[in-house]
């Protein structure tokens, strides 16, 4: 059984009309206006153990929400889901004591105490066996370094060193499941390498289940296998990164080298869109379906020292497929 | 002259527009203010039953009726409103603190009649609209006024609340200049605060205190705050006892004045002293 | 391993966190403390200048001077606790379903409600406690009354009910945020409501006092806050009339009244945060 089942969930919420002040605000209760917002439009998923997925998408594309809804956080407007075996939002104890969430540029620790003693306080509301405490704080301070700050107040460290300690006092309880919403944003280049390291070998270890949502594709190309891209409510793509290229890459960017004196940018123009014109060396993108064409209608027209074929870059590809807009619902292709 | 004229009607229109979008709120909280008197009306009704009950004849306290005290709490709601700034010495030692009063030192603005015309601008517009839930809370107590007063009464009692007001003003300022020489005033405020709270007259008429603690209030200024104006209206101070009064009241006024003047100017050498 | 943690130890440990945060910021703690006791020091003075004008507040109500500072120091025992124990995270409670901060108390094992309710403990609010721990043993003394051991129960079980309703009462106010925002005359208006459980019920007479009595005896019950535990210790207990047991036993039923009600209005704030987050 899949540790996560998802299945046709929805989320609309109605945004009320903002009154300021008291009296106007219980004017408003009675006389609302709001309009709806479909924040999730029905979404199909299922997540065997031991996966990393990553999510993505643009904001406001639903990333946050769903990861809400599995957490029990907010509740659906229909459809269903079931991670573990549980019902996410009944809140049940017994599930609230498997899984956690983690929320980039949030904090949940007490901010003038050291996080020794929030990580304390977790102990108590988990009801965690002391020595086994002991040594999954040990473990974890250690894998991320942070064993000298523990006695610091949480307001003294930087934003890395704070993410860091938001990461142990999630990961103390030892949970199954683990929902990381944008967990290295904010941080620094080194912060960001620490914390993917830091997953990447937890994960490998326990083989828990992970779910990340994050714009950054470093983040995602370091520890996902498997990519899930959301975009306005709705999956359109479930695969593997690699995949996306395919996918989505309408083009390729061809790079030749030409011999001197041979051909200007002008001429190389009829055969694609030019990207970089530095003579000899010039960029052109073209339709991935006619590249064998255009390679061999230049290669006889001109001499040409060097060419290579390349995808265009992820990111690119990724930000084209994020600003598609209304494209027909349900997920487009999955490729595993 | 002309521009400081023209800031002044626009920080006067522009408070104004704030208040009126919270108008319903501000109505709301201004009559909220009167509840906890209504505990004191309360209070007072069961002590005057208990002395008339205890059949000793009397039927006043220190001079003054039942009716007597809560048109007294009534009037010290006025002077409170007039004498009372909020925020004023605390934002002064805040600017000091963050380096802001440096605009006062390099521009052409006098920083007391700056903070004095923003003030008298706020309370300006706190009367427009305050005026009629003020009004409908006096007029559903008129019975227990004993009528209007002589013209002089009225007439005094308004110098008063003008007087109170730039003594509230002055005093405040001054403990706010403090933070030129100590970073944290909030203490002072505190000590200030507690004073004030009980020898201006908010809780009872001070003609209560018995032996050596009256003479002892008289001699400090927080009574104008709250108990003068109040008394005089009242005419419980009549006669030379009241120009009496006016005029030592006068006197705290220009006092504070030249404190506030004094401490600024010294505060102001002292500060660029650092050069910070 | 069971489901629920040990509430007691996740309540010891609120308790020492933030007895650790406040002895953190000790000159703040010190001042709070000191400030609080002087108000109370104020406000006394100016009853014990009441009473050099009266022996008595009310005719024949039984409310003497060392009566009085009985309910005043019965007053101080239930207030400073309810500031201790609650008002900073009733405030925090807003604040948490503003910036949307509410999200981590739903994710842990743990009543959501206890949670909220007691997770900072405010200890300068322990000056007061003491303070109304000495007036309370001085004006006994001055009375010359030891109450009984049935007395102190009931007293005890008295004050445990005043805290409950006025917990109740501030827990609801504090979640009608979620419908009503974030507003600074609802904060007041605890104030303004609670200021009128400050003296003895018999104050309230009269065309206007009657009305007044029973709407916050029966509607919004702050008046047996401190009126029902004070009684106990100043009209010594010889049942008489069942008028006499009618308050004590509404007092009783009207603190588990509100705590369910309360719940039922947490809940409710909770199912509507939960709708409306995004």
């Amino acid at each position: 059984m899949a540790v996560i089942e998802i299945q046709g969930l929805c989320k609309s919420y109605r945004v009320y009309q903002k009154r300021e002040g008291l009296l106007a605000s219980i004017a408003g209760l009675f006389r609302r206006r709001y309009r709806t917002i479909e924040a999730v439009r029905g979404i199909d998923l299922a997540v065997e153990r031991g996966e990393f997925v990553a999510f993505l998408g643009p904001n406001g594309a639903g990333k946050t929400t769903t990861l809400k809804l599995l957490s029990g956080v907010i509740n659906p407007s229909g459809g269903t889901a079931r991670v573990l075996g549980h019902i996410p939002w009944k809140r049940e104890n017994t599930y609230r004591r498997r899984f956690a969430l983690v929320m980039g540029q949030k904090n949940q620790l007490w901010w003038d105490l050291p996080a020794a003693e929030s990580f304390r306080l977790h102990q108590q509301i988990y009801r965690i066996e002391p020595e086994q405490f002991e040594r999954t704080r040990d473990d974890l301070t250690g894998m991320l370094s942070v064993g000298h700050l523990l006695s610091q107040p949480v307001r003294e460290l930087s934003l890395g060193e704070r993410m860091k300690m938001e990461l142990i006092a999630a990961l103390l309880h030892s949970p199954e499941v683990l929902f990381l919403d944008e967990p290295t944003i904010g941080l620094d280049v080194v912060a960001q390498y620490n914390v993917q390291a830091f997953l990447r070998h937890y994960q490998e270890a326990r083989r828990i289940t992970i779910l990340l949502t994050s714009h950054y594709m470093k983040d995602v190309a370091a520890l996902c296998r498997r990519v899930v891209i959301i975009s306005l409510g709705r999956i359109i793509y479930d695969g593997s990164l690699s995949g996306i290229i395919d996918r989505f890459g309408g083009q390729k960017v061809i790079s030749l080298q030409m011999s001197n004196g041979q051909a200007s940018a002008a001429d190389l123009a009829r055969y694609g869109e030019i990207l970089q014109a530095d003579p000899p060396r010039v960029k052109l993108r073209v339709e991935r379906s006619i590249v064998p064409q255009v390679l061999s209608n230049i290669l006889a027209a001109h001499t040409v020292e060097d060419v290579s074929v390349e995808d265009p870059p992820l990111e690119q590809v990724i930000a084209e497929v994020f600003s598609w807009k209304g494209e027909g619902g349900g997920r487009m292709m999955n490729d595993k | 002259m002309l521009a400081r004229a023209t800031t002044w009607l626009t920080i006067l229109r522009i408070s104004i527009e704030e208040r009126l979008v919270y108008r319903g709120d501000f109505a709301l909280g201004t009559l909220m203010r009167f509840l906890p008197i209504v505990t004191q009306i309360f209070l007072w009704g069961a002590v005057f039953e208990a002395i008339r009950a205890s059949g000793s004849g009397a039927d006043s306290v220190a001079g003054y009726s039942y009716h007597d005290f809560i048109a007294y709490y009534l009037l010290t709601m006025i002077g409170r409103a007039f004498s009372s700034m909020p925020g004023l010495a605390s934002g002064i030692a805040r600017d000091i603190r963050s380096g802001t009063v440096k605009k006062y030192l390099i521009q052409p603005i006098d920083m007391l009649g700056f903070l004095l015309l923003y003030r008298t601008a706020h309370k300006l517009v706190y009367y427009l609209v305050a005026a009629i839930p003020f009004a409908l809370v006096f007029w559903l107590c008129q019975r227990f006024f004993p009528g209007w007063p002589d013209a002089i009464t009225v007439a005094a009692f308004l110098a008063s609340l003008v007087m109170s007001f730039l003594l509230g003003f002055f005093l405040e300022a001054t403990i706010g200049m403090i933070g030129f020489w100590f970073l944290e005033i909030s203490s002072l405020m505190f000590v200030y605060m507690l004073f004030s709270f009980f020898f201006s007259g908010h809780m009872f008429p001070l003609d209560m205190l018995p032996g050596v603690w009256g003479p002892l209030v008289r001699v400090l200024p927080f009574q104008y705050l709250a108990y003068f104006p109040a008394a005089v209206f009242l005419q419980k101070i009549t006669g030379p006892e009241l120009a009496w009064g006016l005029a030592v009241e006068l006197g705290w006024v220009v006092l504070f004045i030249l404190a506030a003047r004094a401490t600024f100017r010294l505060g102001v050498r002292q500060y660029s002293g650092f050069g910070g | 391993m069971s489901d629920h943690p040990s509430y007691l130890r996740v309540f010891q440990t609120f308790a020492r966190n933030s007895l650790v945060r406040d002895m953190t910021f000790r000159a703040n703690f010190i001042i709070d403390t000191v400030a609080s006791i002087c108000w109370v020091g104020i406000n006394l003075s100016f009853y014990l200048l009441i009473f050099q004008y009266t022996g008595m507040i009310g005719a024949g109500t039984g409310w003497g001077k060392w009566e009085f500072f009985l309910f005043l120091s019965t007053g101080l025992l239930i207030n400073s606790t309810v500031q201790a124990l609650f008002m900073t995270n009733a405030d925090e409670f807003s604040e948490l379903i503003r910036t949307g901060g509410l999200d981590f108390a739903l994710l842990k094992p743990i009543d959501t409600q206890f949670l909220v309710s007691l997770q900072r403990i405010d200890w300068s609010s322990a000056g007061n406690f003491v303070f109304g721990l000495v007036l309370l043993v001085f004006s006994l003394f001055q009375l010359g009354y030891a109450p009984g051991p049935v007395e102190v129960v009931l007293y005890l079980l008295y004050l445990v009910c005043g805290v409950t309703i006025l917990y109740a009462l501030m827990i609801a106010m504090a979640a009608s945020s979620v419908w009503l925002g974030r507003n600074q005359n609802l904060f007041d208006f605890w104030f303004y409501i609670t200021n009128f459980a400050r003296y003895p019920m018999e104050i309230y007479q009269g065309r206007f006092g009657t009305p007044l009595r029973w709407f916050f005896t029966f509607i919004i019950p702050v008046l047996v806050v401190v009126n029902v535990p004070a009684r106990f210790l100043v009209q010594p207990l010889q049942p008489q009339t069942l008028a006499d047991w009618l308050l004590p036993a509404f007092a009783l039923a009207a603190a588990v009244l509100s705590l369910l009600a309360s719940r039922w209005v947490f809940n409710r704030a909770l199912v509507s945060y939960r709708s409306a987050s995004s």
